[in-house]
């Protein structure tokens, strides 16, 4: 069988365990992912990227052996939890059984974190009306397959007024070897809660030489009224993975959501983050990041759909890319028609650091009612020779001013990174770029 | 001031009572039509009836097969695309037996309707040449003696190809060959009319050259086809303008304009289009700029019912330039689905897309653009900016832009604004004394202004006076 012909045959064992509504959805959208065609290269978003590098082979196992700076990590976060500086850890490696870590207050306060489909078994009330609303098989075929196989998913519902200052972190493993995982997310935050959500991909075979690894993920976030969600999603995967996932927000009246799209990691990375504003006075800010080098290819793309009136949306979007890397960038705004008084703001910013690089950016308006305000720019170019030249007056030589121009370029992302991980996440790129 | 716009406004409404006789006349007139729909046997009769060398004969007969190949664009306002009755379309007509030169011996019932259009006195005024589309074919051609004289070539396309057989063949489908899209496909193998100009090294044409173009029978598509050719160091400026009476049933409109700047020249191709309600007007247009040449690109679209056109310059000389300035108004069930294309290919090279677009009742402009650097191109510059007014809840304005940049040397920029009417500025003008309407109507004149101060005065007053009137009652 060809690659292009994957079908899935049968659930795999254990993917059928948890209640009867939750496998009966699983073999409805294995027999959508069979019957629905493989995305048309060229057709809107898959016109920058080979839909044939996301399906799955059929020869792949799940992997087993957790990639080897996982520990080191595990030890880090659980530590950070001891010190009080997180509120919840969650370890998934290589999507078996994911180890939940939470702090007594957290317990106390109602907040639940469990494998998802426990969750679908003990908070059927809170799971069923959710999972698969925001992404199902209406969304494309891969999000079908996600939603067929997914294994170690994870819930977490912070209840009512409910708030946790903490972050939540979890991190999901793709192991070593040219595997597959399949990694989901639910999210459910109450009326009035509060709560930041760190959610790191991680692993992956560190190069494509032997078949390039897969993730396809899904994420699923509802926020409720008045409440406040800070969603940061760090895919620093090893450079044999192609990364595929869908994350969808939907938030109600008065929440503010804030998603950070952090792209450093994979091969291929091809990330889709909407928020659909629901309900009256929401607010949705993107901070996207996306920092490619060597062979990197990036396709991202971002959503703010408008759906109810007086909602204010915001992106910035940046990209930085040296070598031979390459991105796209795809952001839409859709304003409904019954959306009035609406403002909405969109970014794309993308420095390029080396000839050979490619930078492709698509920002799309789509509006249907006249009170509005709405506004994009995108902007491509290399570093400002003049800022080197002042920097290089200065006796700062050219390699470290054009690190010291980069560094500034992301500043203003990076300072909305919540804490411990800002340091982490700023020392990444560093070490990437003193490596050019 | 107040008084002023109103006296306009009382202008306006009296334009609105002779819109009918103005622009929705039809003509009884004899002629000679193919036979609906279209095959190899109607592509050889058109072919026979003009003719053509061989060699056109065989482009026409290839380009059917990749038409009837193509399907229909997956993108774009496929509702309204999918209407299209392709069978059901006259793809060949001809009211006269021969062109004219002169213009006393055009038939009296097609001067009537010219006069309402106004061409003789605007050749009176200042312009150089007229080339009257009067359905499939131009009847009508006059070329002031400078020009002749100095050696440029002005005709329309047909009797183009009959004097200047070896120029033809060597440019016509090499900026737009068939293959490029359907719509181009089909226009090459039932193109009829169009305007074929050649202005030689190193002439500047000081007037600008115009045709005015007419559809006037139900059912009826029409198909021109223009070449320029700016050889060396040349300079001219091209004005198409349409109006076309209203029909009961859909009309196609599918152009091919193509444009060839050679090293040092200029040409700026200005159009207004103000089809029937009713048109489908699927047009391609694209220009080559070769080394230090300049093309621009004045790009109006009010009327049709569909839109869809997206003018394109390619830069494949160091140094070329490449200008597109565009507005768009979509009013009541209108779509138009405008845009702009440069494409890089050259180091040095800059462009600059301006596109204005209105949205008025259920009107949907869209802006749909590329821009493109390919490796080679360093140091190139590329700018573009979109402004979207919405007037009235049920508007749609849709920006999508692409661009797509190869190489790192260069800066790319993209703005784009989408609002309504600001309240602060209505209130402004009303605190003046305008009233509501005036104070509406001079914001999106201003609005506007960018590109009417580009057009030469007697369009700018009648591209204001159309907008005036499509403004009108647009309150409440």
């Amino acid at each position: 069988m060809t690659p292009l012909e994957y079908t899935i045959d049968n659930l795999p064992e254990g993917l059928t365990e948890g209640p009867q509504w939750l496998s009966d959805k699983r073999r409805q959208l294995r027999l959508s992912f069979n019957d629905k065609p493989l995305p048309r290269r060229g057709a809107h978003l898959w016109r920058y990227t080979d839909p044939g590098k996301f399906v799955p082979n059929s020869s792949a196992t799940a992997p087993v052996t957790a990639s080897p700076s996982l520990a080191q990590i595990e030890s880090e976060l659980f530590g950070l939890l001891e010190k009080k500086h997180l509120a919840a850890v969650v370890v998934d490696k290589c999507g078996q059984t994911a180890t939940i870590r939470m702090s007594d207050e957290l317990g106390k306060a109602g907040v639940v974190i469990l494998p998802l489909e426990k969750a679908a078994q003990s908070h059927t009330p809170l799971v069923e009306p959710h999972l698969y609303q925001l992404i199902n098989s209406e969304f494309g075929k891969f999000e079908a397959l996600n939603g067929a196989l997914w294994q170690s998913g994870v819930f977490v519902y912070i209840p009512d007024k409910t708030t946790i200052s903490l972050p939540i972190h979890l991190v999901r493993d793709a192991g070593t070897a040219a595997s597959q995982v399949f990694p989901r997310l639910l999210i459910v935050a109450g009326k009035n809660a509060e709560a930041t959500i760190i959610d790191e991909y991680t692993g992956g075979p560190s190069d494509i030489s032997s078949g390039a690894g897969m993730s396809h993920g899904a994420v699923e976030l509802f926020a409720g009224a008045d409440s406040r969600v800070r969603y940061l999603c760090l895919q620093r995967q090893a450079g044999g993975m192609n990364s595929y996932l869908t994350c969808r927000a939907r938030i109600d009246s008065g929440a503010q959501m804030v998603t950070i799209p952090l792209a450093l990691g994979a091969n291929l990375s091809k990330q889709n983050f909407g928020v659909i504003l629901n309900g009256k006075g929401a607010d949705s800010r993107i901070f996207g990041l996306a920092f490619g080098s060597q062979y990197q290819q990036f396709d991202n793309h971002t959503l703010h759909h408008h759906a109810a009136g007086s909602t204010t949306s915001n992106i910035d979007f940046k990209v930085v890319l040296a070598d031979k890397a390459t991105s796209a960038y795809t952001g839409l705004i859709r304003i409904d028609h019954s959306a009035k008084g609406c403002q909405a703001y969109q970014e794309n910013r993308n420095l390029l650091l080396n000839p050979g690089t490619r930078a492709e950016t698509i920002p799309e308006l789509e509006i249907l009612n006249e009170d509005v305000s709405c506004t994009h720019g995108a902007t491509v170019g290399p570093i400002d020779p003049m800022q080197v030249f002042y920097l290089q007056c200065r006796g700062i030589d050219y390699d470290t001013a054009e690190r010291l121009i980069v560094a500034g370029f992301l500043e203003k992302t990076l300072q909305i990174v919540p804490g411990d991980l800002r340091e982490r996440v700023s020392s990444l790129i560093r070490t990437r770029l003193e490596a050019m | 001031m107040a008084q002023e716009i109103d006296g306009q406004k009382h202008d306006l409404s009296r334009l609105n009572e002779d819109y009918a006789s103005k622009y929705c006349f039809r003509d009884p007139v004899d002629y000679f039509k193919g036979a609906k729909g279209l095959d190899h046997e109607a592509v050889a009769m058109i072919s026979k009836m003009k003719k053509e060398p061989v060699w056109m004969s065989d482009l026409r007969h290839e380009a059917l097969d990749i038409f009837l190949s193509r399907p229909m664009p997956t993108w774009g306002n496929t509702e309204l695309l999918k209407e299209i009755d392709f069978a059901d379309i006259y793809y060949f007509m001809k009211s006269t037996d021969s062109t004219k030169g002169n213009w006393d011996d055009v038939p009296e019932y097609i001067k009537k309707t010219f006069d309402r259009l106004g061409i003789p006195d605007a050749e009176k005024n200042f312009l150089g040449g007229v080339s009257a589309q009067y359905e499939s074919e131009v009847v009508y051609h006059s070329m002031k003696e400078d020009l002749t004289k100095q050696g440029i070539i002005f005709l329309d396309m047909d009797s183009g190809l009959k004097q200047y057989p070896e120029i033809v063949q060597k440019y016509f489908g090499s900026v737009i060959p068939s293959t490029d899209n359907k719509f181009a496909a089909l226009n090459t193998s039932v193109w009829s009319g169009g305007s074929f100009i050649y202005v030689p090294p190193g002439v500047n044409v000081t007037v600008p050259l115009q045709a005015y173009f007419r559809i006037n029978a139900e059912n009826m598509g029409q198909f021109e086809r223009t070449l320029i050719i700016a050889d060396k160091g040349s300079r001219v400026h091209y004005i198409e303008g349409c109006t076309a009476p209203v029909y009961s049933t859909h009309s196609l409109h599918s152009a091919v304009v193509e444009l060839v700047a050679m090293e040092g020249s200029y040409i700026r191709y200005t159009t207004i289009q103000n089809w029937a309600r009713n048109i489908y007007n699927l047009v391609t247009k694209r220009a080559t700029a070769h080394k230090n040449a300049t093309v621009e690109w004045v790009d109006g679209n009010l009327g049709s019912r569909l839109t869809m056109k997206y003018p394109c310059i390619q830069l494949v000389g160091e140094g070329a330039r490449g200008e597109i300035l565009s507005v768009a108004f979509a009013g009541q069930d209108q779509h138009q689905d405008a845009g702009a294309k440069v494409i890089h290919a050259a180091p040095n090279t800059t462009s600059r897309i301006t596109s204005k677009s209105i949205s008025k009742d259920n009107g949907r402009a869209s802006y749909r653009g590329m821009a493109k650097i390919h490796k080679n191109a360093v140091n190139s510059k590329i700018s573009v900016e979109c402004d979207a007014l919405l007037i009235g809840e049920h508007a749609r304005s849709d920006t999508y832009p692409t661009m797509e940049i190869d190489n790192d040397q260069v800066s790319v920029e993209h703005e784009a604004r989408v609002s309504k009417v600001a309240e602060e500025q209505l209130f402004y003008l009303q605190s003046r004394g305008l009233t509501e309407d005036g104070a509406r109507l001079l914001i999106v004149n201003g609005f506007m202004e960018p590109f009417t101060k580009e057009l030469p005065l007697e369009y700018a007053v009648e591209l204001n006076r159309l907008i005036q009137l499509e403004m009108e009652g647009s309150i409440g």
